[in-house]
């Protein structure tokens, strides 16, 4: 009882983060077709502002809201600089992987000078501990369980049921014909990128209470939410957060049977298999194109 | 190569080579590689500090990773993002063969090459139906799953720790610790030689065409009978042999192995190399290797600002150059050319 409890609770905490990640990958890639390197960046940024915010004195409250506002601000900025004025080009999608790259370096050796290397914690959500069906777990950790579903529930009706959410999806389906029917697609790039920083700026908030910060916290989840993608297909925002939950119970079991060493490994097998079978993806109908 | 690529029998021999329109005669890039590569055996001549020597055998290891990455990813298309994989599976496996095998460093070296080359057809077979970003992805994937095995198995690997004490290689009775590192030096330089001309006469082959055939119209080249399975990998192998040999010397030159050669850092560094120069040129990346490698130690001062610096200029390099150095560098000289002498 205790080890699947211990399993369903840990799949769905690190399914909820790897979720809140992957969706913003997969936001800029269903937008713009590029793949976004520096997202992992946007995350420890996100944590960072927090902190500081804190530290100025404000309280968690306000400094939540107010990071994940300014990450926002951070990915408009980045589009409009590494991305936008790339597109058009006939190898976009390798050359942007190094200008995020780089841009994701720039920022990372930013905070690195600005903040230093010593470790940084922000406040939990809601401080304190509980015990469900014997395990121990922290009501942080609760908080997140529950938010995340809640906020990938309001991203849903933004892209389905609001104008402005139905031109993203119009643009990611058909660049030519929604410039044609007048939809300003650059401004709609930047707004996927606003989207997607701020949503990776939450998960950093959400990381940094309850793990310590560092300037690379975020190459780890980067590196888990790109699995995700691929796993899940990189053509739906439904299909990676499926993925990441799937994932995440996938790596709560192998840490609980095999242990945390071979998880790693055993997860990359399971990815290297699921392309050789079907490379669009398990939740994936359609693809864009697979280029 | 069979020939069921031309239907059409040409009457003589010397006509199965293609030959692109603006393609450089290859007397006077045989002219040109050999003037280039002998200046630089010069350099020890004018750069008699260790220091300096060794920022330059770094610099040479970096271009033998860099125009073996420029092979797959530049004529190939094919976007190989466990490239530095193999540059770490060359470190590992000259470690572990000299260290625990007690194999003679050369045969090593020349061991390591051949393994890296069996674990870039292995990662072929997954790719073989994949195109674009799904490549990026698997092989991004299977780098972290070298990584990953490595770590575990740190009985052997060291894990984490890395492997120190790995047997240099040797020249007769030279001693190579005091020598100024001008073994090291000429053993790097005619690693790069011999791995350049590989390249390029590679790419000015057959194979080096139909690969480059397949990259520019998948369809119609495979319509012509080029067998998209084994060029790819044919491809990938090719670019593995002498990156892993690099990851041989690097191993042996450095006397230590860590992780940080997986790190994404380097993968950055690297790929900079290959863009900035300018993909399809296999000289490209060379360039780009001796001027990030010379500019990153001249910017040594700069400390926790030079990896700003150095992001900066490949974002602004990459949005001003589509095509790198080699583009600049053309389209300055086609400028200054332009001037001298007006077309009519």
């Amino acid at each position: 009882m205790s080890a699947l409890a211990e399993i369903l609770f840990g799949g769905l905490f690190q399914g909820s983060l790897y979720a809140m990640m992957a969706v913003g990958l997969a936001l800029v890639w269903t937008t713009i077709g590029v793949f976004n390197f520096s997202h992992g960046v946007f995350m420890m940024l996100g944590a960072y502002i927090a902190w500081q915010l804190i530290e100025l004195g404000l309280p968690a409250a306000v400094a939540f809201p107010i990071a994940v506002v300014v990450m926002a601000g951070v990915g408009w900025i980045l589009q409009a600089s590494v991305v936008r004025p790339l597109i058009g080009r006939p190898n976009i999608v390798l050359v942007v992987v190094i200008t995020t790259l780089a841009a994701g370096s720039l920022i990372e050796n930013g905070a690195l000078t600005i903040w230093g290397p010593r470790s940084k914690q922000i406040p939990a959500l809601i401080a304190g501990n509980a015990t469900i069906g014997g395990v121990g777990v922290s009501l942080h950790q609760i908080a997140i369980i529950v938010i995340t579903p809640l906020i990938l529930a309001a991203l849903w009706v933004f892209l389905n049921r609001t104008r402005l959410g139905l031109a993203l999806r119009a643009v990611a389906q058909n660049e030519d014909a929604s410039h044609l029917v007048g939809l300003n697609v650059t401004a709609l790039y930047g707004l996927a990128f606003a989207i997607a920083a701020s949503l990776a700026g939450l998960a950093g908030i959400f990381m940094g209470g309850y793990r310590f910060m560092s300037p690379v916290m975020g190459s780890d989840p980067l590196l888990k939410a790109l699995i995700v993608v691929v796993f899940g297909g990189i053509s739906s925002i439904s299909g990676p957060i499926f993925a990441a939950y799937l994932i995440g119970f996938f790596e709560a079991a192998c840490s609980y049977y095999f242990g945390l060493y071979w998880t790693p490994a055993l997860l990359f097998g399971v990815l290297i298999l699921t392309l050789m079978v079907r490379p669009e993806g398990i939740f994936a109908s359609r693809s864009r194109g697979l280029a | 190569m069979t020939n069921t690529t031309s239907p059409i029998t040409l009457g003589h021999a010397e006509a199965a080579t293609p030959i692109a329109p603006g393609r450089t005669p290859w007397e006077q890039e045989a002219i040109g590689f050999v003037i280039g590569f002998a200046l630089l055996a010069l350099l020890p001549l004018i750069f008699g500090d260790t220091y300096a020597r060794h920022i330059l055998i770094m610099a040479f290891i970096y271009a033998i990773v860099a125009s073996n990455w420029d092979l797959s990813l530049g004529y190939g298309g094919v976007f190989n993002f466990g490239h530095l994989a193999l540059f770490g599976i060359g470190v590992y496996a000259y470690s572990l063969l000299t260290k625990l095998a007690e194999f003679d460093p050369w045969i090593a070296l020349f061991a390591s090459g051949v393994i890296a080359t069996l674990a870039a057809i292995l990662v072929t077979i997954p790719i073989l139906r994949l195109k674009g970003i799904y490549i990026i992805l698997v092989t991004f994937g299977f780098a972290q799953l070298v990584m990953q095995v490595i770590i575990s198995q740190s009985a052997i690997t060291g894990g984490t720790q890395g492997l120190v004490r790995i047997p240099g290689l040797y020249v007769f009775d030279h001693n190579m610790v005091r020598d100024g590192k001008s073994a090291y030096f000429y053993i790097a330089l005619a690693l790069l030689v011999a791995s350049t001309l590989f390249l390029r006469v590679f790419v000015r082959s057959r194979a080096g065409a139909s690969i480059v055939a397949l990259r520019d119209n998948e369809e119609y080249a495979v319509s012509r009978g080029v067998s998209i399975v084994r060029q790819r990998m044919l491809t990938l192998a090719a670019s593995a042999f002498f990156t892993g040999i690099a990851g041989a010397f690097y191993a042996a030159y450095q006397r230590n192995a860590s992780i940080d050669v997986f790190g994404m850092s380097l993968a950055t560094i690297i790929l900079s190399m290959v863009l900035l120069g300018g993909t399809s040129t296999i000289y490209g990346a060379i360039i780009a290797s001796f001027v990030l490698t010379i500019f990153a130690e001249w910017m040594a001062d700069f400390g926790a600002w030079r990896p700003m610096i150095t992001a900066v200029l490949i974002i602004g390099v990459m949005l001003a150059y589509p095509s790198g150095l080699v583009g600049m560098i053309k389209a300055s000289w086609g400028a200054v050319a332009g001037r001298l002498k007006r077309p009519a």
